[in-house]
């Protein structure tokens, strides 16, 4: 049971394993490897009550057959006194490994769920991931699987530590007596629907109290984002009330949360009490009487306190326990889904691409109903470079999507040094093709980590700083107190856009890809720097097939392959020389420059220069 | 991914008698729930002592004797003293569940309130995320400290003396053989619940360490998939994982481990009890029900220890907790109204600056000697690169900021002698990236004046151009914007902001302009609500758009910390300096923007 030994994702177990249509048979799945320990756990727990109701029998057998005889020996009272001690280590060792035969069990259960989750997240399509909310996934990797956590860690082995010791001191006191014990149980039942019922309200009030504790977080959280504009309006005592009126009702939540909890346990005492008055009652009778001896009235006021008092939480257990299966659910939705097959395809690649697109009619339909791509026909040979130009929304990234495999093409057909691109295994595609994008993500790591984050292979930090440099973004990280053990990001520095993306562009150096994706907006980035990422974008470019995603005329006119997209189609298609002797959309955004160059002539001289 | 991420520090402070007070200063306005609950607790308390020698009465003095009547006279006691500790019950849990959640509020206002007086410095200073969990953690913490910690302590307390009482009363030999136990169990307990409280912070700290992992990756997916980074990603995060799992388990079996250590030092006593009283049994030092009741005083005695232990290692972190808090609240406004100011009831006149000097941080100053009058009435553009200081000269104009050195003059008279809200309350002010509130747009506007009409804020959206597409909307002004505002475009949220600042009816505009780009007739919307509003107004821009700034009375080049420029639009052209090639790259970059032959389409489905 050491953590050294902790396997990780087995092969033996996916996330399909995990799932189930019953919630019940999920719980059932999801302890998959881990039952017989779970079991162990419940048989601990039950020798540990074992030993406990013995100590009672013990206490019963010492007023019968010592005390009340008068004179004990010495001996013998030191065998009865060990004889405590002893089943106080038994009790305490069986509960001991009962507890952590649980909790073994149950954060095993939580790596894996945890493991499974996060693998399964990074592998599921893009079409998944443009859907789901992220805040949503959060919420369910976090909160719902430590919801699952408590289900095995808590609730599930709760109710064995409730029900086993319950059963077994039930059965002792039936041995001891039979009609006493069926007298010992008349309220249990009522008890348990009791606890049931009010801690079904409590759970309720404790959902709006939590509702509201959202609310004024978020109150808080909007008052100190909008800080200024408090201050600007100076509405610093309207804030004041704003607040007040939140915390007061979360107050007032939080009162009516624990006013129920004083309703509940008075009323379940009192029935408990009744129980233990009606047992004392008929218990000492017998006693009194003689059909039972004072030793087994002992014990069995003992017991008696066993069986009562813990079954009050028995509604606690349940709906805590019913509120971890909407958790399961909630994970399982996730496994559910299909991950995309990272090594599949019909076609097996000896060695790297040469990079020969040819485009036939490709379509591309998001969703059945939104076609994005319509009839796209173009060729393009090992090492030429490609142009996109159109607005927002004409296709542009839609069509280097379809390159990667982020998404399959619909119809038409696309083929990759002459072979259908689907048969590709998408693994093998993605690390042939490099993508710098317009807002590159950076990840809370070193910058070093960063740049090496997508080489797949041991980087020495001489190539580190190569990259960097040819990326010219060496100098900027030299700037830091850490170099390149600089964290980015919230708990180190803020890197501008142009910043990021050249540590995006030393990040694809590394990668070394065949086929390169671009997406050019050098409008964020100012004079000085547009020069040196422009001479590093070329050192790139040179022999990989090149996509660019272009928003201006200057970055498409070196390119072999001019595409002038509107509204997923191809409106306009040649190099930049045959483009401008058309009449069309490019020779227009051509045309432009000396246009805007007349009118700030124009506006100039109407200052009088 | 701050939310997700935002690690507590770790505070382990010592024990501190004066914070402990000052925590339980809490409770002093409402002192009657706390006696109140304290003495209910107390009667709960004793009760149960009193039940487990009722228990013993009943064995000895009606069992043993074969007294029938006794029986009957013993259980009606019972039931009266059980009644009697249900309605105890009852008051304890009303009476602390209350008091806690009382305390908890009291806290939260507090430093609330204290926050809308403090200086933007302090909120510059201090992550959005540190005061959250003070508000919201550290309240909680302490509530829980003086309330159900209280509870705790007065309730084990008394068992532990009550039990002891009882068991003096029942056998004074024995009961000094047991007391033995005491010592060593509260040594083992505070060991333990130490332990333990340290782990559970190892495990918290993970948790949110593989909760800002998961939101990393969700949010990173693209790249990851990109990079074929999945097989790497994996393996980090197992790793952590497994790091996860051992600090839950070890947790766990700590906690595991101490219950039967309790249970095991317990039955060394119950053992010399069997051991000594049971030889005290025949020469009559001890009866049968005797023996009983001191098992059962054994667990009372030795329960509460383990709570006691409990409280005692939580309150370490309660005091931690408080520090911070109290820290909070004891923090200083630095902007604050000097004893005489004044409100002059109008700023209309003239704006002066003058020599001054501001920095954020001693060694790197922002403005050095800086002077400028703005004349009443006059529209001021400010332009320049980021960093030059623009910003800071309007959050000084705005007194958010105060000079470091120097003076600043607003209708002759030194601002500092004037009141906050005298000049805050007329300065109308749009950010860059405009902040509204959860509610609807309705509510948003009337922050601008809390009296205005539902009328007047529709003529305030009509007069900036946003009626039109506030009126598109199904709930038109009553529609609901989210948090912060979400649910709105950037150009709608503007919009709206200058409605804002429209109804506010200020003396002095100030607005700083979005470089962010919005469609065409958004922009055309916000041009003109903006020319509404610098009518008749002295207004100051921080200006981004060529339109804006041409028609300024006088631009102003602002270029690390000074002036490095300023005139009109056709001067400072015509003096073909920083203005003329800002101008210049500017007037291309728009009118690009403007004639691209492409139809604008938004920003649709990103694929």
């Amino acid at each position: 049971m050491t953590a050294t030994t902790v396997p990780v994702t087995t092969p033996a177990y996916g996330p399909k394993d995990a799932v189930a249509e019953n919630r019940w048979v999920g719980l059932w799945r999801i302890m998959q490897g881990y039952r017989f320990t779970y079991l162990g756990a419940l048989v601990s727990i039950s020798i540990s009550a074992i030993a406990r109701m013995t100590t009672f029998l013990l206490l019963g057998d010492l007023v019968d057959r010592v005390l009340a005889q008068g004179h004990p020996e010495s001996s013998v009272l030191v065998t009865f006194a060990l004889g405590f001690v002893v089943l106080a280590a038994f009790e305490g060792s069986f509960t001991y490994l009962g507890n952590r035969m649980a909790a073994y069990s149950a954060e095993h259960i939580t790596l894996r769920l945890r493991t499974l989750l996060f693998d399964h997240l990074q592998r599921l399509s893009f079409m998944y991931h443009g859907k789901a909310k992220t805040g949503d996934l959060i919420q369910r990797v976090s909160s719902d699987v430590d919801a699952l956590r408590r289900v095995f860690s808590e609730q599930a082995i709760g109710i064995g530590r409730l029900m086993l010791p319950f059963i077994i001191n039930f059965i002792a006191i039936l041995a001891l007596n039979w009609q006493l014990g069926l007298i010992s149980v008349l309220m249990i039942p009522l008890i348990m629907l009791t606890s049931v019922y009010f801690f079904k309200k409590i759970s309720s009030r404790y959902e709006s109290f939590q509702e509201q504790e959202a609310v004024l977080s978020t109150t808080l959280q909007e008052n100190l984002a909008g800080v200024r504009v408090v201050k600007a309006f100076a509405r610093q005592e309207y804030e004041k009330a704003k607040f007040e009126k939140e915390n007061k009702e979360k107050y007032r939540r939080g009162k009516a949360l624990v006013q129920m909890h004083a309703y509940f346990w008075p009323t379940t005492d009192s029935m408990a009490w009744i129980q233990m008055l009606i047992g004392w009652g008929v218990g000492s009778s017998l006693a009194i009487n003689g059909t039972i001896s004072v030793g087994t009235f002992l014990a069995y006021s003992a017991l008696l306190t066993q069986i009562v008092w813990p079954i009050r939480n028995v509604g606690r257990l349940i709906v805590q326990l019913s509120m971890g299966l909407v958790s399961y659910h909630r994970v399982a939705e996730i496994f559910r889904e299909d991950v995309e097959p990272l090594t599949e395809g019909a076609y097996t690649p000896t060695g790297d691409v040469r990079g020969e697109f040819n485009f036939d009619h490709v379509g591309f339909t998001y969703e059945e109903d939104a076609q994005v791509l319509h009839d796209i026909t173009f060729h393009c040979e090992p090492g030429q470079i490609v142009a996109m130009l159109g607005s927002t929304g004409s296709g542009k990234t839609s069509l280097v999507n379809l390159l990667p495999r982020f998404y399959d093409y619909t119809s038409g057909s696309l083929t990759l040094d002459g072979v259908d691109l689907n048969s590709y295994p998408r693994g093998f595609l993605r690390q042939q093709i490099g993508i710098v994008e317009q807002e590159p993500f950076l990840f809370s790591r070193t910058i070093r980590e960063n740049i090496c984050y997508g080489a797949g292979r041991e980087v020495t930090d001489a190539e580190v700083e190569a990259a960097a440099q040819a990326a010219a973004v060496h100098d900027v990280v030299l700037s830091f107190p850490n170099g390149y053990n600089t964290l980015v990001g919230e708990k180190g520095v803020t890197l501008s856009g142009g910043q990021k993306q050249r540590v995006a562009l030393a990040r694809t150096l590394l990668k070394n890809p065949r086929i390169l994706i671009l997406d050019d907006s050098t409008s964020s980035v100012d004079t000085e720097t547009e020069g040196a990422i422009r001479e590093a974008l070329e050192q790139l470019m040179k022999n990989r097939t090149t996509f660019i995603i272009a928003h201006r005329v200057q970055s498409v006119m070196i390119a072999d392959v001019i595409l002038v997209m509107d509204k997923g189609r191809i409106v306009q298609k040649g190099t930049h020389d045959e483009l401008l002797a058309q009449e069309g959309i490019y020779r227009q955004i051509y045309n432009l420059q000396s246009r805007i160059e007349d009118e700030l002539e124009k506006e100039l001289s109407s200052v009088g220069l | 991914m701050s939310d997700f991420s935002f690690e507590e520090e770790d505070f382990n402070s010592q024990f501190n008698g004066k914070t402990l007070l000052r925590i339980l200063a809490q409770l002093k306005p409402h002192w009657q729930w706390t006696a109140g609950f304290t003495v209910a607790v107390t009667i709960v308390s004793i009760m149960e002592a009193l039940f487990t020698y009722l228990g013993k009465l009943l064995v000895d003095t009606a069992i043993v004797p074969h007294d029938s009547s006794a029986v009957a006279q013993i259980l009606i006691t019972f039931a009266g003293l059980a009644a009697i500790q249900l309605i105890n019950v009852f008051i304890f849990i009303t009476l602390a569940g209350a008091l806690g959640q009382r305390v908890e509020y009291d806290l939260r206002k507090t430093m609330f309130d204290h926050m809308q007086d403090l200086s933007l410095t302090y909120f510059d200073k201090t992550p959005l995320g540190w005061i959250m969990s003070r508000v919201t953690s550290d309240s909680e913490r302490i509530a829980e400290l003086i309330t159900w910690g209280l509870l705790d302590v007065i309730w084990g307390l008394i068992n532990i003396v009550t039990s002891a009482f009882f068991m003096l009363l029942i056998n004074w030999q024995l009961a000094l053989i047991v007391f033995v136990a005491v010592p060593i169990l509260l040594v083992v307990a505070v060991w333990f619940q130490k332990k333990i409280l340290v782990e559970y912070r190892l495990v918290r700290k993970l948790n949110s360490k593989i909760t800002g992992s998961f939101a990393e990756n969700i949010t990173g997916v693209r790249v990851v998939k990109a990079l074929s980074r999945e097989d790497e990603n994996l393996r980090e995060f197992s790793g952590l994982a497994v790091d996860m799992y051992t600090a839950s388990f070890r947790a766990a079996w700590l906690s595991a481990l101490f219950l039967p250590a309790v249970q095991i030092i317990s039955a060394f006593a119950v053992g010399a009890v069997v051991w000594y009283g049971g030889a005290q049994v025949s020469i009559g030092g001890i009866t049968i029900g005797g023996i009983q009741a001191f098992v059962g005083y054994i667990t009372f005695m030795m329960w509460p220890i383990q709570d006691l232990a409990r409280v005692y290692a939580e309150m370490q972190h309660s005091i931690a907790s408080a520090e911070r808090i109290f820290s909070m609240i004891d923090t200083e406004p630095e902007i604050v109204n000097r004893p005489v100011a004044i409100d002059p009831g109008t700023i209309r006149g003239d704006i002066e600056f003058d020599h001054v000097d501001f920095y954020y941080k001693a060694d790197q100053p922002v403005l050095r000697d800086f002077n400028l009058t703005i004349k009443a009435g006059e529209t001021i553009a400010l332009v320049g690169p980021t960093g030059g200081g623009k910003s800071t000269i309007v959050n000084l104009l705005c007194r958010f900021y105060e000079p470091k050195a120097g003076m600043i003059r607003i209708t002759g008279r030194d601002y500092m002698d004037l009141t906050l809200h005298s000049i805050q309350s007329r300065i109308g002010i749009v950010l860059q990236t405009p902040r509204l509130f959860s509610g609807t747009i309705r509510e948003n506007i009337r922050y601008g004046r809390l009296d205005a009409t539902d009328q007047e804020i529709e003529d305030a959206a009509k007069l900036v151009g946003a009626h039109e597409f506030i009126a598109a909307f199904k709930k038109d002004y009553g529609e609901e914007v989210g948090e912060g505002g979400v649910l709105l475009s950037v150009g709608q949220k503007q919009l709206i902001s200058l409605a804002r600042a429209v109804l506010a009816q200020p003396e002095v505009f100030i607005m700083d302009e979005a470089t962010s780009s919005v469609d065409t007739l958004t922009e055309a919307l916000i041009q003109q609500g903006m020319e509404k509003l610098m009518e008749g107004r002295t207004s100051v821009i921080i200006a981004h758009r060529l339109s804006t700034i041409k028609r300024a009375d006088r631009i102003i080049v602002i270029e690390g910390g000074r002036i490095s420029e300023m005139g009109t639009h056709a001067e400072l052209l015509r003096a073909r300096g920083h203005y003329y090639r800002l101008y210049t790259r500017q007037f291309r970059q728009e009118l690009e923007a403007e004639y691209s032959p492409f139809e604008a389409v938004g920003e649709g489905q990103a694929v």
